[in-house]
């Protein structure tokens, strides 16, 4: 009996051993990397591998939605027209063209996201213990991103990668956020790489942070301004150091493509300063070409008759037609597909839905467009597109040239934007007004996305073609709904 | 409460047993020893059964002692040694206990008959049972015979429609396809809202275990039901356990409810089961489309030919189930095998899925009956062969959306260059559906392996120790092709490949204490425990593009058939390795006092690898009472024959979210194929998570109020059930305040989440005569969901179709209920026959309309007469609404002038060729519905031959009648449009169709 009660106790004791804890629920990550930063300090990353991500995200930039679309959409040169059901989209196409946005709109929302968290990525680089060349780049790719931050939404918010997720971000306001992005590029130049052109340059250069820096001062009056909507001032010697930065684009042995549609291919010699090495150019045929065209499009975006009309028809920009030489994609012209369309083979180009040879019109209306509405725009050729181009050489000229004509000096301006006409086979031109500027830089540097910075610092942004609401706040989009409810600091934009 | 519980204590000596699993406990065992009394008669004696037969095995013994033996295989036992004046207590598993006093008698002959009544009464509750008069909570039990008829896949489905307030809807009519099963409303929106599944006392994870698709140019496609593993022939009884009283001994997991499965044990002296059966399942309804002549008529582009796509893809799709059992069992041991075959074909083409299963239970006492070692183990191979329907399929449409679309002149092969028939593929937006069939194959085979082993030693009278080894294993493979040959976006020319690998390591280890003890008139049961269980989790999948050849079975077995010199051909995506962990203590005490007043408090202390730092541990309390007014003398005993409160009160929580979500992580991203298969994108070093110690469970405090009655000297009999539970502390993926690491970050959002609701559960037996019989059981539940207290708006419900890119449906929002409609109000069509909304041309919120339910019901009717059985089981579901983004992205004017077909009503209509269709109430219609759900017509055949013992044929119809103003294919449905990872509910795209089907089959044992 004894005995029995001894093991009796033995078995209880042993039954409540197995109860003991066993485990401590600590996580042995073996398909990731534990950054744990407790109590506010930060573990710093592997600066090689995020650097690599961080140029990885430069993707974003190649989408037709979102970043570009905020860029172009809203400007004179683009129409995404509604076809029947197509293209519908909730309206988020429309409103951009009518500037009848607001802050829900799914493209804002999604750029702001995009581009703040890129910000944020790269301020962890810079706090991740990098070398010198990569922090020089990863304040280069912080300053790209947090540009456009500044440039849509007129305030910037930022993290210190020492806050958790529950500390909201401190907002700059534009000025704020104009002298930290410049800061960031200074200390950056001397530690970027001086490289020549190349249809690769896929990595932060010395040229590309003076073609930012450029871009800034050139807009300085527009960022300082006192209301975002102006009135804008151009101080002269903020436009002599524009002249500058350019030049040292130009000393780093950049230059002007004699084919102008060179410049977009895999053969581009002269000009490319900057691309996105991730993702292609295939989004930007996607958008514009018909569905039974090869490579078959998405049958979206067009160019208006407006814009069409600002070329010469001897400006070799206008475009090059489709050889149709049996050739994969010969079919596919380049610059402005207008009237009728050809497959690879040469013949007509019939339409599916209409049994008819597919003619692109003059005309395009935003709602109800039947399929073969609007004249389509062809940069990037699918037979021989390069890598997505973030900086050129043409912008920095005409950069360059309206800084001449702002700061006073015409003549120089004329020279300048004559030089890069007559390189590309167009017509001198006799004289220069601030609208022949502005067309000049429309007839170069159209659909590269960038248009709604120069048509605001021209005041022609809130009175193009299509827009609805024509209030001077839209120069600025509203700040996203879900950001506001994210961080209360961030106070809405005039207007919305 | 005391388990119900057959067997007692009998000698029996432990050799002649093979091998255990707890050798060290055995050892400590065998030394301990046991008291024998001196006595002085022997007694000797047949123990028969109902039908005269002698029962081997049945335990005799000796009241109040250890004294006893078992019947040999005629039934006959002789006792000896045993007191004069004793009681003689024979028992056996599954039928009624009796007490025979021996006086003076040498010779004892006793009948025992089926305790079916006490099976019934007892329903399992987790880490033990209870008789169903003792249960304090809401919770309920249904056997073998509430099963849902005919063919059935998983074991959700044996309890649709059956028990109140547990909602279950099939997301498609998909073979093997996901089933969202919600007990009494929902409450969470990451958490995941499907109960905790137990079976047989090891808790399943609720992940998906086998690989979802994303094929370039089809979409993204679900992965199948994880349950599907279950052979629904092995279950014995289901146990429902809806409010926190019940559900808190599963702590963290419990706030969505639990379903406690019970599979089949051996019984009697041994017998051989085969079941047959064979089905025909048919579409239930087709789209109302347009014929070839009405196409041209209406205006469509005449191509020439005739094709009824429909036709074309729909079959009849015939089912055959194989299952084949054997076992026995006694007092001191049982055991059961059984395997498990099905062969369903889908009603699309091509679709399918096979089952083989395999099922073992056993147990067996030694040393006295005090240890108790036991096993189950539940094996499957499922076979998913898939179609290429997906949940977000664009404008172009997946496999259905074709079948809906295409020109019904279009014919379905032209003839190539060389005068080969090929199929007729206009373009890369209008995909050929026979040819998007044939072209692809999508082959998933999982194994899972569910199983325990466990061994319970009576340490002291009344005290007990139990151990479960428990492990959850399964490997799934997915993989798919895509010919060159078809002409679908991204897909034709090139051909694609995708393989998914999933491989899921779970492993319980539970230990806990029961007592029980009755002093007087009050008994107590206690329950003290530890539970350890662990989820290890790797995936891997890769993608291939390229093809040099259009040999889809070479495509996914030689996948080298890949160019892979060719930049962009392949890439591996990613693998994961995950491992989640749970840690719980846990603990009830069960008091009852004088038969009248029972009291249940229940404490599981949970701690899990899932929540942060600071808040590992989570603690779930809850306490019920029952007042057992039967017991009292003022209840006039000759109207009631039961009648009991019980209130109930308990905090139970959710912890279903991904793993480590609160460490900072970075991993490096999937690598992806782009559209043209000439670049490769993807592939860096991206945060997983934002640092948050904080994150912690998302509770759900729920009360309950039930009313068990009983009248009509028990004829009628049923319970009613108030509850409110509030769901806090919400599991959200709410958006990150930029610059942050990752566009969302989890987080507890501050907010209540409440449902309210009450449930009517009613069995009458009208008649219950020697040859006829007739009951009903009727069901009923009305459920109110709302959300309060919520800061900021959370838009889901993706809405796919031309020109809809962007579109949504549903909001979340404060003051509304979970997944509300946010739409324009539609109004008609202006003169241009463009859309106008009175209301506004903006989304908007339509007085709480929702896809929720507000009211389920289930009305079954059983009759018998003689040799037939006769069930009807309608089930039936109101107040709810759906969105058919189906006619959204495909029934419209501008569709059809986009050269697509539509159905009838739209050529009629005022809508204008250019009107864009945005997303309004025009496209939601009430989603209620009756249905006729399943019928059963069985014939006992009386049988006097020696082989057989027992034949039953049956004919049963599944599906055969909804009533309803739902103009879609169905009304039960729900395709997942989730945005950013907030599912949606009850929105209808392209759904695989729902099928009637009549099966024929046969039982017979041995």
């Amino acid at each position: 009996m004894k005995k029995n009660n001894i093991y009796k106790i033995l078995l209880a004791s042993t039954g409540l051993a197995f109860m003991s804890a066993c485990t401590d629920l600590v996580n042995d990550e073996k398909d990731s990397i534990v950054r744990t930063s407790a109590g506010g300090t930060f573990t710093p990353g592997d600066p090689v591998a995020l650097l690599e991500s961080a140029y990885k995200d430069l993707g974003a930039y190649t989408d037709q939605a979102n970043i570009y679309a905020l860029g172009v959409h809203t400007t004179a040169e683009m129409i995404p027209p509604t076809r029947g059901v197509d293209w519908g989209d909730n309206g988020v196409w429309r409103t951009l063209d009518a500037h009848t946005w607001d802050a829900t709109h799914s493209g804002i929302t999604n750029a702001w996201n995009q581009l703040n968290q890129r910000v944020f990525k790269a301020t962890e680089i810079i706090a991740s213990n990098p070398s010198a060349s990569q922090k020089a780049q990863a304040q280069f790719l912080r300053a790209f991103n947090m540009f456009h931050v500044m440039d849509f939404w007129g305030q910037v918010p930022f993290r210190e990668v020492t806050q958790g997720v529950d500390e909201l971000p401190k907002t700059l306001s534009r000025s704020e956020a104009f002298d930290f992005i410049v800061k960031d590029l200074e200390e950056a130049l001397p530690n970027l790489g001086k490289v020549a052109p190349s249809a690769t340059n896929g990595v932060a250069n010395k040229a590309a942070a003076n073609f930012l820096l450029a871009k800034l001062y050139l807009n300085k009056g527009v960022y300082k301004a006192a209301a975002a909507e102006g009135p804008y001032t151009f101080d002269k010697a903020d436009m002599d150091k524009v002249i500058a930065y350019v030049d040292a684009i130009t000393a780093d042995g950049y230059s002007l493509d004699k084919s102008y549609f060179n410049a977009f291919t895999t053969a581009s010699k002269n000009e490319t300063i900057l691309v996105s090495l991730e993702g292609s150019a295939q989004n930007r045929w996607f958008m514009t070409l018909h569905y039974n065209q090869n490579p078959s499009g998405w049958n979206g975006f067009t160019t208006l008759a407006d814009f069409y009309d600002k070329f010469e028809k001897d400006d070799p920009r206008i475009g090059v037609p489709a050889k149709g030489d049996g050739k994969e994609f010969s079919g596919i012209g380049r610059g402005f597909l207008i009237g009728k369309q050809i497959m690879d083979n040469g013949k007509d180009l019939i339409d599916t839905r209409t049994q008819k040879v597919l003619s692109f019109t003059r005309d395009v209306p935003l709602a109800g467009a039947a399929t073969d509405k609007g004249i389509r725009v062809i940069k990037y050729h699918p037979s021989d597109a390069s890598k997505y181009i973030l900086m050129r050489y043409a912008e920095a000229a005409l950069m360059k040239a309206e800084a001449q004509f702002r700061g006073g000096n015409t003549a120089g301006a004329l020279t300048t934007v004559n030089s890069l006409r007559t390189t590309r086979g167009a017509k001198a031109l006799a004289s220069l007004t601030a609208d022949t500027m502005f067309d000049e830089i429309g007839r170069e540097l159209y659909w590269e996305g960038g248009k709604r910075t120069v048509e605001v610092r021209y005041g022609k942004f809130t009175t193009g073609t299509g827009v609805e609401i024509k209030d001077a706040y839209t120069v600025l989009y509203p700040i996203p709904s879900s950001a506001i409810v994210s961080n209360p600091n961030l106070k809405q934009n005039k207007g919305y | 409460m005391k388990s119900y519980q057959v067997g007692r204590p009998s000698e029996r000596p432990w050799a002649g047993v093979k091998k255990t699993f707890f050798t060290i406990a055995a050892m400590l065992l065998t030394s301990l020893t046991f008291t024998v009394m001196a006595q002085d008669v022997t007694v000797s004696g047949t123990v028969k059964g109902a039908d005269g037969s002698g029962l081997p095995g049945v335990t005799v013994q000796a009241k109040g002692t250890t004294k006893g033996t078992q019947t040999g295989l005629d039934g006959t036992y002789k006792l000896a040694g045993v007191a004069k004046n004793g009681t003689l207590v024979f028992s056996f598993v599954g039928m009624e206990t009796k007490e025979v006093a021996i006086g003076n008698k040498s010779v004892v002959d006793v009948t025992l008959v089926d305790d079916t009544k006490a099976l019934e009464e007892v329903v399992v509750v987790g880490y033990g049972t209870v008789k169903k008069k003792d249960a304090t909570g809401a919770v309920n039990a249904i056997g073998a015979k509430d099963f849902q008829k005919g063919i059935v896949t998983s074991p959700e489905q044996l309890m649709q429609g059956r028990v109140a307030g547990v909602q279950i809807t099939q997301s498609s009519g998909e073979p093997g396809g996901g089933i969202n099963v919600r007990i009494r409303g929902t409450s969470s929106v990451f958490g995941g809202n499907n109960p905790l599944f137990v079976i047989d006392g090891v808790p399943l994870s609720g992940d998906n275990i086998s690989g979802g698709g994303d094929a370039s140019g089809v979409g993204r496609q679900p992965a199948k039901n994880p349950l599907n593993f279950m052979n629904p022939d092995d279950i014995a009884s289901i146990d429902i356990l809806k409010d926190a009283s019940a559900t808190a001994i599963y702590g963290s997991r419990g706030a969505n409810g639990v379903v406690l499965i019970t599979t089949k044990k051996g019984k009697g002296k041994g017998s051989l089961e085969y079941g047959y059966s064979h089905g025909f399942s048919s579409i239930t309804k087709k789209y109302d489309l347009l014929s070839a002549a009405e196409y041209i008529a209406a205006g469509g582009q005449n191509k020439g030919g005739s094709t009824d796509w429909q036709d074309e893809l729909f079959r009849t799709g015939q089912t055959s189930q194989h299952n084949l059992a054997f076992g026995g069992g006694d007092a001191s041991g049982s055991y059961r095998f059984s395997l498990g075959y099905l062969n369903q074909d889908g009603i699309i083409l091509k679709s399918g899925i096979k089952r083989y299963s395999v099922g073992f239970s056993g147990t067996k006492k030694f040393i006295n009956d005090k240890l108790t070692l036991g096993s189950n183990l539940n094996f499957a191979n499922t076979q998913d062969t898939g179609v290429p329907i997906s949940e977000n399929s664009g404008f172009e449409g997946d496999l259905l959306g074709g079948i809906l679309k295409s020109n019904p002149t279009q014919p379905i092969y032209t003839t190539d260059a060389k005068g080969n028939q090929i199929y007729n593929q206009p373009g890369n937006t209008e995909p050929n559906p026979l040819a998007f069939a044939n072209l692809s194959r999508d082959n998933t085979n999982t194994l899972r392996a569910l199983g325990n082993i466990n061994a319970e030693l009576q340490i002291i009278e009344g005290l007990k120790f139990k151990t479960v080894l428990g492990f959850d294993k399964s490997l799934s493979s997915r993989k798919s092709a895509y010919s060159s040959d078809l002409v679908v976006t991204g897909i034709g020319g090139i051909g694609r490949a995708y393989v998914n690998d999933i491989e899921v390591d779970n492993q319980l280890w539970e230990n806990y204490f029961t007592y029980d003890k009755e002093i007087g008139k009050t008994s107590l049961n206690a329950l003290l425990g530890y539970s350890y269980q662990s989820f290890d989790r790797y995936s891997k999948s890769i993608a291939a593009a390229n093809f040099r050849t259009n040999d889809l079975d070479l495509m996914i077995n030689n996948i080298a058939a890949a160019n892979a010199g060719k930049f962009g051909s392949n890439v591996i995506n990613n693998s994961s390795s995950e491992k989640d962990e749970l840690q719980s203590y846990f603990g009830r005490v069960n008091l009852n006092l004088s038969s009248k007043y029972l009291v249940t408090g229940t404490l599981r202390i949970d701690g899990s690898s899932k929540f942060g730092g600071n808040n590992k541990y989570g603690v779930f309390p809850s306490g019920a009472f029952k007042w057992k007014l039967m017991e009292e003398s003022f209840i006039p005993k000759n109207v009631f024959s039961d009648l009991a409160l019980r209130l109930g009160y308990g905090v139970t929580g959710n912890q279903s979210i991904p793993h480590n979500l609160y460490d900072r992580r970075d991993r490096y991203s999937g690598w992806g194929i782009n559209q043209g298969a000439d670049n490769i994108e993807g592939g860096g070093l991206n945060a997983v998570a934002f640092n948050n110690p904080n994150l912690k469970w998302e509770t759900t405090a729920a009360l309950n109020v039930g009313l068990d009655f009983a009248i009509l000297n028990n004829r009628l009999s049923g319970n009613i059930e108030f509850y409110q539970k509030n769901t806090k502390d919400l599991l959200f993926l709410v958006v990150s305040a930029q610059p942050a690491p990752t566009p969302f970050s989890w987080k507890n959002l501050d907010t209540d989440i409440q449902n309210r609701g009450v449930e009517v559960g009613l069995n009458f037996s009208a008649i219950d005569g020697k040859d006829f019989g007739w009951e009903v059981l009727a069901n009923t539940a009305f459920n109110k969901n709302i959300v309060k207290n919520l800061s900021g708006v959370y838009d889901t419900g993706e809405i796919n179709g031309q020109g809809l890119t962007g579109a949504f449906a549903q909001r979340i929002a404060q003051g509304q209920p979970l997944f509300a409609y946010f739409l324009r109000e539609f109004g008609g069509y202006d003169e241009a026959g463009n859309s106008i909304y009175p209301a506004g041309d903006f989304q908007q919120f339509l007085n709480g309309k929702s896809p929720l339910p507000t009211v389920t019901a289930g009305l079954t009717n059983n009759l018998r007469y003689k040799n037939f059985d006769l069930s009807l089981f309608f089930n039936g579901v109101f107040g709810n609404y759906i969105y058919s983004n189906t006619a959204n992205a495909f029934f419209t004017k501008g569709s059809f002038a986009n050269g697509r077909n539509v159905t009838k009503d739209v050529v009629g209509s005022k809508e204008g060729p250019l009107n864009a269709p945005d997303v309004s109430t025009r496209f939601l219609q009430k989603g209620d519905f009756v249905r006729l759900q399943n019928l059963n017509l069985g014939y006992r055949v009386p049988v006097k031959s020696k082989v057989f013992s027992n034949l039953k044929l049956y004919v049963t119809g599944q599906n055969l009648l909804t009533f309803t103003k739902y103009t879609g294919q169905d009304p039960e449905v729900s395709t997942n449009k989730s945005i950013n990872g907030i599912p949606s509910f009850g929105i209808d795209y392209t759904a695989y169709p729902r099928a009637k089907t009549w099966t024929i089959g046969a039982n017979i044992s041995f």
